[in-house]
């Protein structure tokens, strides 16, 4: 036996040894293995980690380019005189939720939304410029409003305009806007139709905060034309004499029971 | 050998001297090129002057397009107006506006006198005024500007370090005109022009040195001072505190 064992000794150490080198070279293939995949999972995670940043980075700046402005001001109340008529407003939906977007190619997007200050300006405007107003749902009046109201004024914003400097000499911020006036006989006829437009301007510094303030001096502008040229437009001078008359006839015409 | 060693220091001294004799000169000339000139013209044309429990209002001319007297210039000469023992009483122009409205707003403001009388017999107006206690408007035209700028500065960042070289400048003119009105007597009490050209330098030699004339706050200071003796001082005043030149 041991005659034998030395006679195939020597292919057995070769067996041995290559069986050895096979196993050698598989856990070294087994490890580069695992190493190639750590090293994935490792460049995976790295480029996780890097798509998040980025990933932040560009959410970031994005919100610095997205602005959000809500105009907001105190409005004050006109110095004139009133005008002897009791009138219905009608502030409709698309003047109390009025929002302005625009995006401005390679800048930036801006979102203004005005509803709340035109119906602070307009409502506190038209309470100073008349004897009596009161809030309407539709432009044709109820039966209670028709004894009670001498016609129905109806404002809406048509327009609505801005220019952010982005560089250069420009140092204001500037707004232009628009609104339309309408006024109505108590039957729902038109009287009148008026445009009015204010601009306003403002210094550079927080560009949300100067496009608030250009937008609050326009609006002041609009108050102001609406307050002293009302009575200048077409058809109102007769409107109101009309309703002075008719008063005036009520109130000589004997009381009947 | 002896002779040598002296030569040397003599030769070295005079060239550390040749360079120290150059920075001065080129230092000189940079800090005389930054610097303001100033350019005052008052002009008073009453002798009233503000009494006891009078106020003064500073307003900002608006309805120009290109310009507009900035609104931290109406806070620096109302504050400084109002600054010291000696202060006046001082209304502040957002209020008085807002008392006013819509009568100050830039479409409808009085542009002359003649304007404001007008104004002033519109109901409910005068007695508006008179209860804010103002007696002088001083309106305030004007803007600061940057006229003129020039030079340029190149930096450089490497490994062994960074650095800026090269020379900017750049001017601005700071121009208003005040005219003062006499609610009382329905005048313009006169006027005052202020121009203030401020030269600013940068010179760049590694780190950047920037020498910054302020003409607007210069215009400020001379302003609020010929406005105080306007309105304190009768007919006459005279031209008030010199001009700065700095």
């Amino acid at each position: 036996m041991t005659g034998i064992r030395e006679f195939f000794a020597p292919p057995l150490v070769i067996m041995d040894r290559f069986t050895e080198s096979v196993r050698t070279t598989r856990l070294k293939l087994l490890i580069r293995e695992a190493s190639r995949t750590m090293e994935s999972m490792r460049t995976i995670r790295q480029c996780s980690i890097v798509t998040r940043l980025l990933g932040v980075l560009v959410g970031t700046s994005l919100m610095g380019c997205a602005s959000v402005v809500t105009v907001e001001a105190e409005f004050p109340q006109p110095l004139i005189e009133k005008i002897p008529v009791r009138v219905g407003v009608l502030f409709d939906d698309a003047l109390r939720n009025y929002e302005y977007y625009e995006e401005i190619p390679q800048q930036a997007t801006w979102t203004i939304y005005l509803g709340n200050a035109n119906e602070l300006m307009l409502d506190g405007l038209f309470e100073t410029m008349f004897l009596e107003t009161a809030l309407v749902e539709s432009i044709t009046l109820t039966s209670t409003d028709l004894f009670r109201l001498d016609g129905v004024l109806h404002p809406a914003l048509e327009k609505f305009e801005f220019e952010v400097p982005i560089g250069g000499n420009d140092e204001f911020v500037e707004v232009w806007m628009q609104y339309k006036l309408r006024l109505f006989e108590p039957g729902g006829e038109l009287v009148t139709e008026w445009p009015v437009s204010g601009y306003g301007k403002a210094e550079l510094g927080n560009k949300e905060d100067a496009l608030n303030r250009a937008t609050v001096t326009a609006m002041r502008e609009v108050g102001a034309t609406i307050s002293t040229r009302f009575l200048e437009q077409p058809g109102v001078e007769y409107w109101i004499q009309e309703r002075q008359n008719e008063a005036a006839l009520s109130a000589e015409a004997p009381f009947v029971n | 050998m002896r002779l040598r060693c002296p030569q040397k220091l003599r030769s070295l001294i005079d060239v550390v001297q040749t360079q120290k004799l150059t920075l001065t000169l080129v230092a000189v000339g940079v800090l005389s090129g930054c610097g303001v000139t100033a350019r005052m013209e008052p002009y008073k044309q009453t002798n009233s002057v503000i009494n006891d429990g009078e106020q003064v209002v500073v307003l900002a001319r608006k309805h120009h397009a290109t310009h507009e007297a900035e609104a931290g210039f109406i806070e620096c000469i109302s504050d400084g107006l109002s600054d010291g023992r000696d202060g006046l009483d001082v209304h502040s122009s957002t209020e008085f506006e807002d008392k006013l409205y819509p009568w100050f707003e830039p479409s409808l403001a009085p542009l002359s006198t003649d304007d404001l009388t007008e104004l002033l017999e519109k109901p409910g107006v005068l007695d508006q005024v008179e209860e804010t206690g103002v007696r002088f408007v001083v309106w305030l035209d004007g803007s600061t500007e940057r006229t003129a700028s020039g030079g340029g500065i190149t930096c450089a960042a490497g490994v062994g370090g960074a650095g800026c070289m090269g020379l900017a400048w750049w001017e601005d003119d700071a121009r208003y005109d005040a005219t003062v009105w006499d609610l009382h007597e329905l005048t313009s009490a006169g006027t005052i022009y202020a121009d203030f050209v401020g030269r600013s330098v940068m010179p760049a030699i590694v780190i950047p040195i920037p020498l910054i004339a302020r003409p607007q706050a210069k215009a400020c200071r001379g302003l609020t001072d010929q406005l105080f003796d306007f309105l304190t001082s009768p007919y006459g005043y005279g031209a008030g505190p010199d001009p700065e030149l700095g």
